[in-house]
Order: C-alpha cells, then structure tokens, then sequence
C-alpha cells in the first residue's frame, strides 16, 4: 500500500483527525510532495464501489481511505453513485484557520436518480480555496502548468454506518448503571 | 505544517502522522497486559504504569500524552493493591477523590475464549459516601487467571482472591454527555419506602460499618461475586433493583418494569449464549455450602432481598436487547410456568423458588414493610409455593386498575 512500511506495535491504528487528513495527506498530495507515510493510495481511475475497497483502499476499522478527484457530477461507480447529503463543515486547524471542507455523501445502489440509499457513507475532503491556493502558490514556481490540478485532489473517508459497541464509549446499558449509582447515594435521617 | 506532525513515543521513536493509539480490548489483554504480567520488554513504551493512588485523572492525561497530538483516551498499567490486609477490597482512593466500580463486569472475549475482564469505573470527588459523580470514566482490564476451564468452581474461588491484586491495564477517557437525560432515570425521587426499605436491611446485614459504607461494600463485593459465577444471579438482582425502588414510587406509570423480575425463565436464559442455567446455578449451590466468605456474601445478598434476575450479560448490551428480553417475557409468561413442571433436577426447583421470591419482593415493597419483609420472604420460600406469584399479579392489577392501562401490565396478569 505504499512504499512506507508503517512498523508500529500492536494498537496503533490510522485514526487521522480531520486536520491531519486535510494538511498533512491532502494537502501533500495535491502539492505533489511525498506523503510520509504514504499509506493512502490514489484510486482516481477507480470506480470501485464501496464494499470493493477492501484490499484496494487503506482500511483501518471498517473504514477506508483513498485519494481521488473531484468530480463535476456525482461520483459514479459499478454499481451506483454516491450522493452529497448536503452537509459541508469546515476543517479548521488548531490554530483555527481554516483548511479545507469535510462534505457527507451516502451510497446509493443502482443508476441515479432511482437508486436505492445504502448505509455506506464518505466523508471528502477538499482542500479550501485558500489553502489550495497558497499551495498551487508555493509550488507555482516549479509546476505552474499544473495548477489547476492541485486542488482538485480530495481525500475520501468511506465506511458503513454501524451501531457498533466496540468498547471505547460507555454502552447505553453502562449509562443507566451509571445513572442508577446516584440512586445508591441517597442517604436519609437515622 | 511540516514534519513536526511526527510524534515521538516516550522520546524512542516516531508515530507518523495519523496513527493513533487505539488498541483493542484483546491487544490491551492479549499484548500489553500479558507482557507486563510477564515482564516482557513493550516496544514503544507507550502504556505507562500509574499509581492510582497518587494521580488524579486530569494527571494521568498528563502523565500518559502520546506525541502532542489531542487525545479522548489514554492508558496505564496499574498494580491493584488490596485497601485492608485482611479484606478483598482493591483501594482506589486519591487525594481528590475516588475511583467506583459500576454496573458489572463484561468478559473480554478473544476467538470466542474468554481472556478477561472488564470492569467499568467512574471518578467521583470528594469522599465516600458523598462524593461527587464526575465525567471521568475508566475501563479497567485484568486478565484471568485460568482461561481454560471457567467452569470449574474451584477456579472461580481462586479468582476472586486474586482479582484484586496484580497488574491491571487501564483506559480513562471523559463520558460524553448525551445520554444525560435517560428517561428512567428522570425519576430520581426514589420512594422514601423503598430507599427507607434499603437502608435498614444493609444495617441488619451489616451492624460494623455504617450504611452507605456498606452500600459500597456490598457493591464490591457484587462485583466480584459476578466473576465467580461469571453470571450470578445475585449480581443482576443489585443492578436491577434500583429500577424497581425507582418506578414503584410510580406506581401508576412504571408497571411495566415490575414485570424486570420475572426476567428469569427457562425462556430467557435458554436463550444465553454462554451461561449455561445449571452452571451458575451450580456455583450459587456451593457458594451456599460454603462457610467460609462467599458463603457470607451469599447471605448478605439473600438478606437484602433483592430479586434474583438472570439476564445473559452478553444479549443485554443495550436498550435494543432489554426490549427483546421483555418482549420475550411478555411472550413467554404462559409458558415459563408450563415449563415448570419439566424440571426434576432439584437444582433447578431451587432456582424456581427463588423465582417466587421474585415475585413476592414487589409486593412485600409495595406494602411497605420493611424488616418483616424478610420473614415473609423466607417464609415463602420455603413453602416452595409457586401459586405465590399469582397473588402479585392480582395484586397488580388491582392497584394498577385505577389509573394504569399500561398493555404490557395486562399481558402480563394473562392467566397462567
């Protein structure tokens, strides 16, 4: 998946902040500089549909990433499409300038407009018009021909809603046994 | 932003940008805890050991960082020292506060073998018993000490001794709040009867400690009985009780919930993927003949009356689960006690009786007796009277009459 070979020990996982995806992956790709590591893979060409991206994109807990392009239209893929839902936040450094746009599309089966919705859903992320520019800035001196490119790279989040306890939150049942403590408190005269 | 997204481990080594350290429960187990056990080198020294002691939780989140990078979590080792020589009891106290254990334990699972435990705990400062509940939460793992055979009761006894000594690997992380407002527990004003109810049976069972004092014990204590049997029934009943005090004070809406006791039937537990009934039943029988401490324990919680609930941990992991129970127990009130007849093993007709017992407590709470009630139930016991349920129900139904229409409480009063 990369000529880096990521040789953590056992735990360590790929769990980008939103910030990280953006400045350090992104933001790297689309100013052509290499991504250390360079774990995420580039399946523009591809389009796989989500449960295909096994192996092809990296996964890390039933969530996998890729960097692709942007697109005019809705991403097309084998067998369906993914539609935006509508909801673009902002990603915004820790010192609060902001970098890029996280937009939330879900899956659906079969050929638009009449496709079936699926849980599958993708977070992209596109750099911001700033952040793209100063990019397309600082390297117009070697690559201007290229410019427009840069910042049509985006870096895609792709996994398949889920309830999942996988034990790093408190269950609902561990909330109410929380709750009910309180009742153990009450303490009465005599 | 350059290359000082790269973080450093301890100064040893560079976790690239990225990656996180979220192991899961079987790495913490399997991996960490394991080679610490054994002393073993960790690479990357990542899990740090803590005094529990002597760090807040707001100083461990210090004292654990990876890199520089934001963190919702972070990990220790922590070596459990027992609070008094002679007791069982791990001492999690800090200067600020206070660690407590809540709900009950959860068996970690690694290819379907049981490999640990974990056990939930929350921060409250101040001291017991008036703390005060904060949002620090820590999942605490400990590793069995026989995986092989859980089983066997022996095994289980020895468990219990040394659970609460040795190396454990935590996770401390802040709970987020938007659970907040669970609608059970919108009803904080417990019946005075009930908590009244409470308090003069934990002073019966206990005349050395004070009460809350021994709220917390026995808390401890239920803990661990959990992980003997690894799904005691007595265990359960302590969760569960509090939502019976909590809604018979609401009698007209809460209903519903007097019917949580019942949960034990051949039905519900038949279902459990991993407890076979004659096997915690089992445990329950020697914990009985037992003189030595479970043998106590057994009796501080028979003492409390608590109703002996069965729920499989594992099929009750959250509200989805607890509405199919009841919707299981709605189904199979009629042939719960069909079922009755099939059983010769008289283990089970124990376990049967207990299930009266069940039955009975609601009623005894309701009438507000408070010390008598432990006479009535073990009178009732005894007689091995199952007709004693339908004198619940029918008590049910004619207070709940008046106000309630609550279907569930119909369905359930359906004649056996």
């Amino acid at each position: 998946m990369g000529d880096n070979n990521v040789n953590l020990p056992p735990g360590f996982r790929f769990h980008p902040t939103d910030e990280e995806l953006v400045v350090h992956f992104l933001h790297r790709k689309a100013s052509l500089l290499p991504c250390h590591p360079d774990v995420i893979p580039d399946l523009d060409l591809y389009p796989y549909d989500p449960w295909d991206l096994s192996g092809k994109a990296l996964e890390e807990g039933k969530q996998w990433y890729f960097f692709s392009r942007k697109t005019q239209n809705e991403r097309v893929t084998n067998n369906g499409y993914w539609k935006a839902m509508g909801i673009e936040e902002a990603v915004v450094s820790s010192s609060g300038r902001r970098v890029g746009t996280k937009k939330y599309l879900v899956f659906y089966v079969g050929e638009s407009p009449s496709g079936i919705k699926s849980n599958w859903i993708m977070h992209e992320y596109h750099l911001s018009e700033s952040a793209s520019s100063s990019s397309s800035r600082s390297s117009s001196k070697r690559r201007a021909a290229n410019k427009i490119d840069y910042s049509k790279w985006v870096v895609c989040r792709v996994y398949e809603r889920d309830d999942d306890d996988d034990g790093t939150e408190l269950s609902c049942l561990d909330e109410v046994f929380l709750s009910l403590d309180d009742l153990d408190e009450i303490s009465l005269p005599n | 932003m350059p290359d000082g997204m790269s973080i450093s481990v301890n100064g040893q080594s560079q976790v690239p940008p990225g990656f996180r350290f979220h192991p899961t429960e079987e790495e913490l187990l399997h991996y960490y805890l394991k080679k610490k056990v054994s002393n073993e080198r960790i690479d990357l020294d990542v899990i740090r050991d803590v005094d529990l002691n002597k760090l807040e939780p707001w100083d461990i989140q210090e004292k654990c960082k990876i890199g520089t990078t934001p963190q919702n979590d972070w990990y220790f080792f922590s070596h459990k020292d027992k609070k008094y020589p002679t007791g069982t009891r791990t001492n999690r106290a800090t200067a600020a506060g206070f660690w407590k254990a809540t709900g009950r334990d959860k068996v970690i699972y690694s290819n379907c073998r049981r490999i640990g435990m974990r056990k939930t705990l929350v921060f409250y400062k101040g001291r017991a018993p008036h703390g005060l509940k904060s949002d620090w939460i820590m999942h605490e793992y400990r590793l069995d000490d026989n995986t092989t055979d859980t089983n066997n009761v022996s095994t289980m006894v020895m468990g219990e001794a040394s659970q609460e000594e040795g190396w454990v690997v935590c996770r401390i992380f802040k709970k987020k709040n938007h659970h907040k407002d669970s609608p059970i527990l919108s009803s904080t004003t417990t019946s005075s009867i009930t908590a009244e109810t409470r308090n003069l049976q934990m002073f019966d069972s206990c005349t050395n400690e004070g009460a809350l004092e021994q709220i917390l014990h026995y808390m401890g204590r239920s803990c661990k009985e959990e992980d003997e049997t690894n799904n005691s029934n007595s265990t359960c009943a302590r969760f569960l009780q509090p939502i019976n005090t909590g809604l018979i004070s609401n009698i007209n809406g809460g209903y519903s919930f007097l019917k949580l006791p019942s949960l034990e039937s051949p039905n519900s537990t038949s279902s459990g993927q991993n407890c076979g009934y004659g096997q915690s039943m089992n445990a329950e029988m020697v914990t009985d003949s037992d003189q030595g401490t479970i043998g106590n324990k057994n009796q501080v919680s028979n003492n409390l009356v608590y109703p002996n609930i069965h729920i499989d941990q594992t099929s009750l992991t959250n509200w989805v689960a607890l509405d199919r129970l009841v919707a299981s127990q709605l189904n199979g009130q009629t042939e719960a006690s069909r079922q009755l007849s099939c059983f010769s093993d008289p283990t089970i007709t124990m376990a049967y009786s207990n299930d009266d017992n069940d039955m009975q407590i609601p009623g005894n709470l309701l009438r507000s007796s408070s010390s008598s009630s432990n006479k009535s139930y073990h009178a009732t016991t005894q007689q091995h009277d199952y007709n004693s349920e339908i004198d619940l129900w029918s008590f049910a139904r004619s207070s709940s009459s008046l106000s309630s229409t609550d279907p569930i409480c119909h369905m359930s009063t359906s004649p056996i």
